[in-house]
C-alpha cells in the first residue's frame, strides 16, 4: 500500500466513524469447558480517544480482554466490536489488528529482530508497506517513544523500560488507532515504569489514540480518564480513578490493595484527622497543610536528626566484603566493569536491603555471597601475578561470610551454599521436578545425602508449611499445575529447606500483584523471625525497602553510594534522584510538608509517619 | 561461564572488511574455498596466502584472533594430513615398513593439504569475525532469493534465522541463571561418572525447555498481533547495497582466480627444477 492509499484508508474509516473505539456486548469466555469464566457477561464501551485503565488481580480476566479485542481469542457468547469490525470474523481480523495494537508483558518475548529498526519495521513489512514509508514510520515511532538514538542498537543491551518502549514503537509503526497495554509495566523497575507510562500518556493526549491500560498498579490507573475493576472475570466497578480509590476497603474484597497513599489517608482518618481524597504526595501535603492552617496549628519540630542505628557486629554470621571488584567477559572486547570496589558489612540478624536499578551490579554482588561467582584467588587455576620491581601489588578483594573465608581455595563451597540460601528473581521458572516434594527436597538431598527418608519428609513438610502451603494437599502435585503465587512459594521452600543461616532474595516480589507482594513480604518477616538469622533482599522498590528493612545500601555504577537505616538513607532524596532512583512515598510526603512549612520527624514506614503526623497535629492543637 | 562466550565471535571494529556487503563477503569466501581446491601448486597457495593476509590486515582484527579459530581443530587437521602421508602413492620411495610405504609425493601432498585446510578455516573466521550474525542472515536471504522461484519460502527461512539469533543470547542468559539457581541448591555438575552427570543436567534442561515453550507461545501471539501472516506478501525494509569497496573485493577475486589458474598451467615452466616439489601430482 502506498502512503496515499494508507491515508485514504484512514479517512475512509474516519468518515464512517463508529462512535465507540471498542465495545463488549455481554461477552463471556472460558478457556476450557469445565473451567470457570475468564470473562463473564462483560458489557463495556470505550469512546474514541478515551484512556481507560483496567484494574484487577492476577487471574481476574483482564488479560483475556486484550486477547479478545485482537482476535487472538474468540468470545463464547456475546459480541466484541472494534471500530465497527468483528475480530472473531476471519476476514476482518487482519483489519482489526491493523487498528488495535497490543504491547505485551515481557519485552523480550515480543521482538523478532536483533536490531531495533528491523524490529520496528516488522509490522509495516507484514502489511506490505512500501520501503520509504516504512523508513518514515520508523523515524516517527522511535521519536514518539524517545528512542531515536538507539535505532541501530541491539535490544539485549537495553534496559527493560527501553525495550518496552521499542515494543511500543513496533506497535505504533502499524499506525493503529487503539493501543492496548497488557500489563506492559509489570516486569519493569520504577524508572522503566515511569518511562513507559509517560509515553502512553503522550500517545493519548498528543496523538489522540485510544488507550486501554491493563495493570495491577493502582498508581498507573491515575493517568486514565476512566478506570474499571475486574474481579473473577466480572466488571465490578467503574468510574474516575478518584472514585475507584474512594472505594477503600471494598477494593480488598476484589483482591486489590489500596495504594500506599490511600493507606496513609485511611490511617490518619482512623486517628481523627479527616482529609479530602488525594492521589499524589503533593496533594496530600496540601491537604495536611490546609488542615493545620484551618485549626491554627503550627508544626515546627527542631531540626531533627534520627540517631545512627546501632549495628551490632560480632555475631557468628556477620558478612564482610572488602574492595570487591568484578569484570564481565574479561579480556574480550565486551569487557564491562560490574563492580568497582565494594566495601560492605552486614551484621547477623539484619533485614538488609540492596537498592539499585537494573545494571547497577547488585545481582553480581549477591552472587558472590555464596560463591556462585568465586573470587579470583579462590579459583583452582589462580596464581599470584608476578610483580615487576617497584610495582605495587594489586589490592585483593575479600569476602567473609560467618566462618567462611571466600578467598580461600579450600573453602567448603557446598557447606557455604547450604548456609547461604539464595532465591533468584522469578524463582518459579527454575522448578523442574515431577512433584512438589521432589522439587523442594532437591537441595536437601544434594547437601545432605545422609538423611533418612523420614527426616527429609519432615524437613519438606516444615518448609512448605512455613511458606504457607498445605503439605498434604500439595506435596504430590506437579509444580506446573500450581498458580503463580503458589509456584513462587514452592520455589522459596526449596531454598529454605536446608535451614540456611542467611537468606538472600533477588527481587522477591517482582511481577506480583499488590496483594501477592504484601503476602511475600509478610512471609519474609516470618522467615526472618523464626527460620534464618539474616535476610537480604535485592530490590528496586523503595517503598518495599522503607517498609521492611532495618538497613539498606544503594549500589550505583558498581560502588556503594550510601549505606544506612532507611530513615537516614532516604532523606538524601535529591542525591538518590540524581542517580535515577526514586524515594519512598513517605519521604515525598515529608518533602512536600517541608515546602509548606510543616517540619516533622520523617518516619519512612507508612504507619510510623501516621503516628508522627497524628502526634504533631494534635500536640500543635493543644498549644494553639 | 556461558556469559563469557562472545557470541558468534564477532569482533567489533570499523574497517574496510567490516563495511563490505555481507553478500560480497559470502561470495568471496565461497570463491576463495573453491580456488583453494582448484589450486594444485604452491605458487597458487602463496597467492592465496597473500590475499588472506591482506584481508586480515584490512579487517583490523588482531592476527591472533584469526589464528585462535584454527587452534581448536588443529589436531583434526594434523591427523587428516598425516593419514595422507601413509596412503598417498608416488614414485620416490623414502621409507618402507611392511605394507606402509612413505613417498616424497605423499609428504608434499600432506603439507599442501594442511595449508589448504588452515587457510580455509582462517578465511571463514575472517567472515564471522567481521560480519554480525544479523547481516550474515540478511546476506544469506538475499543470495537465496532465486530459490523463491522454486517455491522455497526464503523469507520464512530468514525469519526463522533472525528469531533464532534474537533468542540465543536470551536463552544463554536464562541457562546461566538456572545453572546458578540449581548450584545454589547444591547441584553439582562437575563431578561423578557419566550417568550422574547426564542426570545432573535434568534440573537445567526442564526449566529451560518450559521457558522456551512459554516464550515461543508469547512470541507467536505478539507476531499475530503485529499482523504477521506467512501467506501474505511482505515487503522488506532493509535493502543491501553494494559500494565501492565491493568493487575492490571483486577485483581481488578476479586476480585470485586468474592467478591460480595461470599458476596451475605454467608452474612447470616457471622453474622446471623445482616442479617436483611445487606441483602436486
Amino acid at each position: 500500500m502506498t502512503s496515499e492509499e494508507a491515508v485514504s484508508a484512514v479517512t475512509a474509516t474516519e468518515n464512517s466513524m463508529p462512535e465507540y473505539a471498542l465495545s463488549f456486548d455481554n461477552v463471556s469466555f472460558t478457556y476450557a469447558a469445565d473451567s470457570p469464566f475468564a470473562v463473564k457477561d462483560l458489557t463495556l464501551n470505550v469512546k474514541r480517544g478515551e484512556f481507560v485503565s483496567v484494574l484487577g488481580h492476577n487471574g481476574s480476566g483482564k488479560s483475556t480482554l486484550a486477547r479478545l479485542i485482537s482476535g487472538l481469542l474468540q468470545a463464547d457468547k456475546g459480541k466484541v466490536t472494534v471500530l465497527g469490525l468483528d475480530p472473531s470474523d476471519k476476514s476482518q481480523v487482519g483489519e482489526v489488528r491493523r487498528h488495535a495494537g497490543i504491547v505485551f508483558q515481557n519485552p523480550d518475548n515480543q521482538m523478532v529482530a536483533s536490531i531495533v529498526e528491523d524490529d520496528v519495521a516488522f509490522g509495516p513489512e507484514n502489511l506490505g508497506v512500501e520501503r520509504e514509508e516504512i523508513g518514515r514510520r520508523i523515524d516517527w515511532a522511535l521519536k514518539t517513544v524517545g528512542m531515536e538514538e538507539y535505532r541501530h542498537s541491539t535490544p539485549t543491551r537495553l534496559s527493560g523500560g527501553q525495550k518496552q518502549r521499542i515494543a511500543i514503537a513496533g506497535v505504533l509503526a502499524i499506525r493503529p488507532d487503539i493501543i492496548i497495554l497488557d500489563e506492559a509495566t509489570a516486569m519493569l523497575d520504577p524508572r522503566g515504569r515511569r518511562e513507559v507510562t509517560e509515553v502512553v500518556r503522550k500517545l493519548n493526549k498528543e496523538e489522540g489514540m485510544t488507550v486501554i491500560l491493563i495493570t495491577h498498579f493502582m498508581e498507573e490507573a491515575l493517568l486514565a480518564d476512566r478506570a474499571i475493576v475486574m474481579n473473577r472475570g466480572e466488571l465490578v466497578a467503574q468510574g474516575t480513578p478518584e472514585e475507584i480509590f474512594e472505594m477503600g476497603d471494598l477494593l480488598q474484597t476484589y483482591n486489590l490493595s489500596l495504594p500506599e497513599i490511600g493507606v496513609i489517608r485511611e490511617e490518619l482518618r482512623k486517628n481523627g484527622i479527616d482529609l479530602a481524597p488525594c492521589l499524589r504526595a503533593e496533594t496530600l501535603a496540601d491537604e495536611i497543610a490546609a488542615y493545620a492552617r484551618d485549626r491554627g496549628i503550627k508544626v515546627n519540630c527542631p531540626a531533627y536528626m534520627p540517631e545512627q542505628t546501632a549495628v551490632h557486629y560480632g555475631g557468628e554470621w556477620d558478612i564482610s566484603i572488602e574492595n570487591l571488584t568484578y569484570t564481565y567477559s574479561r579480556k574480550s572486547p565486551f569487557a564491562t566493569n560490574a563492580l568497582n570496589g565494594i566495601d560492605l558489612e552486614i551484621a547477623e540478624g539484619e533485614f538488609f536491603g540492596i537498592i539499585g536499578h537494573t545494571g547497577s551490579g547488585k545481582s553480581t554482588l549477591v552472587q558472590h555471597l555464596n560463591a556462585l561467582i568465586k573470587l579470583p584467588q579462590a579459583e583452582k587455576k589462580y596464581k599470584k601475578p608476578k610483580l615487576r620491581k617497584g610495582q605495587q601489588p594489586p589490592v585483593e578483594s575479600h569476602i567473609y561470610v560467618g566462618k567462611y573465608d571466600l578467598s580461600d581455595k579450600k573453602c567448603p563451597w557446598k557447606e557455604l551454599r547450604s548456609d547461604v540460601g539464595m532465591v533468584f528473581q522469578y524463582p518459579e521458572y527454575q522448578l523442574f521436578a515431577e512433584s512438589v516434594f521432589d522439587d523442594v527436597s532437591f537441595g536437601l538431598k544434594n547437601f545432605r545425602p545422609d538423611l533418612s527418608r523420614e527426616e527429609v519428609e519432615k524437613a519438606v513438610r516444615e518448609s512448605l508449611e512455613v511458606v504457607g502451603l498445605d503439605y498434604g494437599e500439595i506435596a504430590e502435585k506437579s509444580p506446573f499445575d500450581l498458580s503463580g503465587g503458589q509456584k513462587r512459594r514452592v520455589a522459596i521452600a526449596g531454598v529454605i529447606v536446608t535451614r540456611p543461616k542467611i537468606l538472600v532474595l533477588d527481587e522477591p516480589a517482582a511481577g506480583l500483584d499488590p496483594k501477592g507482594k504484601k503476602e511475600i513480604m509478610e512471609l519474609l518477616h516470618t522467615l526472618h523471625r523464626d527460620w534464618c538469622k539474616t535476610v537480604i533482599i535485592v530490590s528496586h522498590d523503595m517503598d518495599e525497602v522503607a517498609e521492611n528493612c532495618t538497613r539498606a545500601c544503594v549500589i550505583s555504577r558498581g560502588k556503594v553510594f550510601a549505606c544506612d537505616a532507611p530513615a537516614l538513607l532516604f532523606r538524601r532524596g535529591e542525591e538518590l534522584r540524581s542517580l535515577g532512583l526514586d524515594v519512598p512515598l513517605t519521604q515525598k510526603i515529608c518533602e512536600g510538608l517541608g515546602e509548606r512549612g510543616i517540619k516533622i520527624e520523617c518516619d519512612m514506614t507508612a504507619k510510623g509517619l501516621c503516628e508522627v503526623l497524628t502526634a504533631a497535629l494534635s500536640k500543635g492543637a493543644e498549644n494553639a | 561461564m556461558l556469559k563469557d562466550v562472545t557470541f558468534g565471535q564477532y569482533y567489533p571494529a570499523d574497517s574496510f572488511v567490516h563495511r563490505l556487503d555481507p553478500r560480497t563477503k559470502l561470495l568471496f569466501l565461497i570463491t576463495y574455498i573453491v580456488m583453494l581446491f582448484v589450486a594444485d601448486t604452491f605458487y597458487g597457495l602463496l597467492l592465496g596466502m597473500i590475499v588472506l593476509f591482506a584481508a586480515v590486515a584490512a579487517s583490523r582484527v588482531p592476527f591472533r584472533s584469526v589464528l585462535r579459530s584454527v587452534r581448536g581443530i588443529l589436531v583434526l587437521l594434523a591427523f587428516t594430513s598425516l593419514l595422507n602421508v601413509f596412503f598417498h602413492g608416488g614414485q620416490t620411495l623414502l621409507a618402507e615398513w611392511g605394507i606402509i610405504k612413505i613417498y616424497l609425493e605423499g609428504i608434499i601432498f600432506a603439507v599442501f593439504l594442511m595449508i589448504r585446510l588452515v587457510f580455509l578455516v582462517m578465511a571463514s573466521a575472517i567472515l564471522t569475525l567481521t560480519t554480525t550474525p544479523v547481516s550474515l542472515t540478511d546476506g544469506l536471504e538475499s543470495l537465496l532469493y532465486p530459490l523463491n522461484f522454486i517455491k522455497f519460502p526464503v523469507h520464512v527461512f530468514a525469519l526463522i534465522m533472525s528469531i533464532a539469533l534474537r533468542f540465543i543470547p536470551i536463552l544463554m542468559d536464562e541457562t546461566n541463571r538456572i545453572i546458578n539457581a540449581q548450584k545454589a541448591r547444591g547441584a553439582d555438575f562437575e563431578s561423578g561418572n557419566f550417568i550422574r552427570r547426564i542426570r545432573a543436567v535434568v534440573p537445567i534442561l526442564i526449566p529451560l525447555l518450559i521457558s522456551a515453550l512459554r516464550r515461543a507461545e508469547e512470541l507467536a501471539d505478539a507476531m499475530d498481533a503485529r499482523c504477521y501472516s506467512s501467506a501474505k506478501k511482505r515487503t522488506k525494509y532493509k535493502k543491501l547495497r553494494f559500494g565501492a569497496g565491493d568493487l575492490v573485493a571483486a577485483l581481488v577475486v578476479a586476480v585470485l582466480i586468474a592467478g591460480i589458474i595461470l599458476f596451475n598451467v605454467y608452474a612447470v615452466a616457471i622453474w622446471p627444477a623445482a616442479a617436483p616439489y611445487v606441483v602436486i601430482s
